[in-house]
């Protein structure tokens, strides 16, 4: 495992302070005022509409992106000065589809890649890289061919070869379409793990029933301003906040609204809250 | 090969096998399948279990590799040799690689162009594809500067406009926000309470599937494993209430384990929210005014 | 990711709406015929005022020309500094690093950089005014295999496509601490493969996916296709290409009887 990151200073994993951002000068304005503040371990999920901003608000936490107007540090840094290589240390970010990052024909060398990056000793790259295939359960491929791997086993090769640079801030941004449900919660549980370690995780998904199942805080962006931010289980049970962002509380949820007049609560969550509640409601 | 039953079932696969020639395992191997005219079918299953592979065999579009068994469409025999399939029309997972077009109205007119329809007709028909996909208005717009929802939506008019009564689907909405979820499958739904179109969908959001689908087929390692109206597929253990199984509707999943509970029994179960909301509404009540009358 | 296919910008002008593109590229070959006629500044100066006349006809901003007058202003100065001292003739003005610099050198200079602005000018006010959409049409009435012409939209396509990818792969292995800028020349080429793996890798993906997509849509499933895009020869077409054929006519009439030339000795 990898080993647990020293919390001394408690600056925020992310702290982003109204800022705004423009993709060219005669572009519309994407982020307006965006301000969000992330405390080192937590996990954290970004949910909204398509176009919302959220791919755009995680740019700017490693740097891809630098806020036209207004600030953002991680782990109290700020993002304008160093290069995007220099913050990678700081924070890994996972694009959705793996064949964009793939290139080694080993899946041991793909996962190097980074520690090599970052002129680690060989021992410890050597070590970072066997964690990180052990922690996302790709150990007895580490010396198949990575394009011969089917697309969930590329998806973990892709969160192994950020993993493998240990970063203690972590962005995925929608790892989850183009899987399955077993592919989906492998990864999301692969992420609450690295979160047990005290790690920041920030998940982009439009996957709401697995947020409710596993990431204890959401935000939801909505044509570039934040709308909400809290418990997962308030913000996903107000079904007219996330209407305005084109989103829907996960099903369990709504049918529990409409069977409130039996006692059924209405921030019902998942799957077994809801078995649970109507349990006892039609038990004697 | 017409034959009588072509006028009921649109398709009829029997013993399909395919083998890309890069792997050993068969990508569909023995897929057995009869779609009824206006019938709307769902496909789900595992990453690489044989889905998008088998649309391409309905669309005519065989790809290189060992095939064996027999495709008919409309009736037609289906083979590499096949001429167009006019009555079809396929759209893909992946919004960016299948427009082609500069302009939406350009994009539009492609296929039927392709078919060397009059250019009157499709001039007209471009409004109308458009209103039904709800992108009015976008005749001129750059394609590329449509979001990621909008292009799903037009590759979708690109299907419709070549007028198909089959329309094949393959993850159509995998990158879209639940609400642009909803809107392309109340596309469909309009479509279908219109013209009498056959739908085959490909798609992982069970929820959208339970609600819509006439019946639902589950595939894996090139085989259907498992099929059934939603009602009844969906209380199947075996396919989806494992640790491992497939997605099914959050409800489903609750009615299950009310069923394993013995609270409701299987007539009761169902798939569909509207569905669930009023059996629980109503085996509720019915508790509530027995637990009254007992005290 | 937002990236121009082309530098057509649509505009409700004559120009643009009016004139058939077959119309539009023979008037981009007369310029050419005229600027290269000529080499006296004077001429080609008035010939292009007047494809600058055409971009004001055609509604294109100044800023849009920008560019284009920028790089052509790049050739006029080269072009000033060196002809004077290959070509001689008329008066001289003075002597330059033991060479004697004449009235005719720099006019010929001005000459050749006016005709290099001209046919720079002249092309991006072509490629403003003409949509690659009719433009396509156009050629396939001019003779241009449909297959031709199809894959000509196709590549249009895929180059913003591949652009996109190459962008978003750049950042993911950014993201993986690749900073080649900061690498030694070999390592820079070692860790390129990086980058170039996985857009090998994409490309011949996204071909083969739009490959597929022209298929299911019908291409090549009959042999020729018909066309939303209205082109047509009008009265107007005809008396454009009648005096565009009498310029060119008149110009190379001109140029044999040495016409409009500050020298014979060069095109
Ligand atoms: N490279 C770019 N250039 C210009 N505009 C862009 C660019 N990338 C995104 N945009 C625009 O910025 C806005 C926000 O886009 P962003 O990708 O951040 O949304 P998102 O919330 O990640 O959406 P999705 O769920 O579809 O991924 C959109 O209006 C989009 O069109
Ligand atoms: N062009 C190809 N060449 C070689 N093998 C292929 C090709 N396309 C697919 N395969 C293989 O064929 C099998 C079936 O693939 P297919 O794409 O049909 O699956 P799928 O069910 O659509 O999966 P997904 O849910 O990931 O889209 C997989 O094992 C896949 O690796
Ligand atoms: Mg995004
Ligand atoms: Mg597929």
């Amino acid at each position: 495992m990898a080993e647990p990151v020293q919390l001394q200073r408690m600056e925020p994993a992310i702290d982003v302070s109204e800022v705004r951002f423009r993709y060219s000068a005669s572009g519309p304005e994407v982020l307006h005022d965006v301000s969000l503040r992330v405390e080192q371990g937590e996990y954290v999920a970004l949910i909204g509409q398509n176009g919302g901003g959220k791919t755009t608000l995680a740019k700017h936490f490693n740097g891809l992106l630098k806020p036209v107007a207004g600030v953002v540090r991680t782990m109290g840094v700020d993002t304008r000065g160093p290069s995007v290589a220099e913050l990678a240390r700081t924070v890994g970010y996972v694009y959705q589809n793996p064949d964009h990052q793939i290139f080694a024909q080993k899946v041991r060398t793909e996962v190097a890649f980074g520690p090599h990056n970052l002129k680690l000793p060989p021992e410890e790259a050597a070590r970072r890289v066997d964690e990180a295939l052990e922690l996302v359960g790709l150990r007895e491929y580490a010396d198949e061919f990575a394009f011969s791997l089917g697309r969930g086993l590329r998806q973990k090769l892709a969160v192994a070869s950020v993993l493998a640079m240990s970063p203690p801030v972590l962005v995925v941004d929608e790892p989850t379409t183009g899987l399955d449900l077993q592919g989906s919660r492998n990864i999301l549980d692969l992420l609450g793990r690295w979160n047990a370690d005290g790690r920041t995780i920030i998940v982009i998904t439009h996957d709401l029933a697995l947020v409710a199942e596993r990431v204890p805080r959401t935000v939801v962006i909505s044509g570039g301003r934040i709308i909400a931010d809290g418990a997962t289980s308030t913000v996903l049970s107000e079904a007219d906040l996330l209407g305005k962002a084109f989103l829907r509380p996960p099903q369990v949820t709504r049918v529990a609204q409409r069977l409130q007049k039996f006692g059924i609560a209405s921030d019902v969550m998942t799957v077994a809250q809801l078995r649970a509640q109507l349990r006892l409601a039609l038990g004697e | 090969m017409a034959d009588s039953t072509s006028e009921e079932y649109v398709i009829e696969v029997q013993g399909l096998r395919f083998r890309y020639p890069s792997s050993e395992r068969e990508a569909l191997a023995g897929v057995d399948l009869v779609v009824r005219r206006g019938e709307f079918v769902g496909i789900t299953g595992p990453s690489g279990a044989g889905k998008s592979t088998l649309c391409l065999c309905l669309k005519g579009l065989i790809p290189a590799g060992e095939l064996s068994g027999r495709i008919q469409v409309g009736g037609k025999a289906v083979t590499r040799q096949s001429a167009f399939l006019e009555r079809s029309a396929l759209v893909f997972q992946d919004p960016e690689t299948q427009i082609i077009g500069l302009t939406v109205a350009e994009d539009l007119a492609f296929g039927p162009e392709n078919l060397k329809r009059d250019p009157d007709l499709i001039r007209a028909a471009i409004p109308r594809m458009l209103h039904e996909v709800r992108l009015d208005g976008y005749d001129e717009a750059e394609t590329y500067q449509l979001s990621g929802g909008q292009k799903q939506r037009l590759a979708i008019a690109d299907a419709l406009i070549l007028e198909p009564d089959i329309l094949l689907l393959d993850e159509p909405t995998s990158e879209l926000d639940p609400v642009g979820k909803d809107e392309v499958f109340e596309v469909i739904a309009q479509l279908r309470r219109k013209r009498d179109v056959t739908v085959v969908m490909v798609e992982h959001a069970a929820e959208q599937l339970a609600e819509m689908a006439d019946r639902i087929l589950v595939m894996d390692d090139g085989q259907i494993v498992d099929q059934g109206p939603p009602h009844v597929l969906y209380r199947s253990a075996a396919t989806f209430h494992r640790p491992d199984g497939e997605r099914a509707p959050q409800i489903a999943e609750v009615l299950f384990g009310l069923l394993q509970d013995g609270l409701i029994d299987e007539s009761e179960f169902c798939a569909r929210e509207e569905d669930a909301i009023n059996m629980l509404t109503d085996k509720l009540s019915r508790h509530h005014v027995r637990l009254a009358s007992h005290g | 990711m937002p990236v121009g296919y082309s530098i057509y910008v649509e505009r409700p002008s004559l120009i643009h709406q009016r004139i058939d593109p077959r119309t539009k590229l023979a008037a981009l070959g007369a310029v050419f015929v005229l600027a290269l006629a000529f080499n006296h500044p004077a001429v080609l100066g008035g010939i292009l005022v007047l494809v600058l006349l055409a971009a004001q006809l055609a509604q294109l901003s100044w800023r849009s020309l920008l560019p284009a007058m920028v790089g052509s202003l790049w050739f006029l100065v080269l072009s000033l500094l060196i002809w004077p001292f290959y070509v001689k003739g008329g008066p001289s003005l003075f002597i330059l690093f033991g060479s004697t610099i004449s009235v005719n050198g720099v006019l010929f200079g001005l000459a050749m950089g006016l005709r290099v602005a001209l046919m720079v000018l002249a092309a991006g006010v072509w490629m403003m005014t003409t949509s690659p959409q009719k433009l396509t049409v156009g050629l396939l009435r001019l003779g241009l295999p449909y297959k031709a012409g199809v894959a000509m939209t196709a590549a249009i396509r895929f180059v913003p496509l591949l652009n996109a990818e190459r962008i978003t792969i750049t950042e993911a292995q950014q993201a993986r601490a690749l900073d080649l800028k900061r690498e030694n020349p070999f390592n820079r080429a070692v860790k390129s493969i990086a980058i170039i793996g996985p857009l090998f890798v994409r490309s011949i993906d996204v071909a083969q996916s739009l490959a597929l997509a022209l298929e299911a849509r019908g291409f090549a499933a009959r042999d020729g296709r018909t066309s939303i895009v209205q082109i047509g020869m009008t009265t107007t077409d005809r008396i454009i290409l009648i005096a565009l054929a009498a310029a060119c006519l008149l110009a190379i009439g001109l140029r044999i009887l040495g016409i409009g030339l500050i020298t014979r000795a060069y095109l």
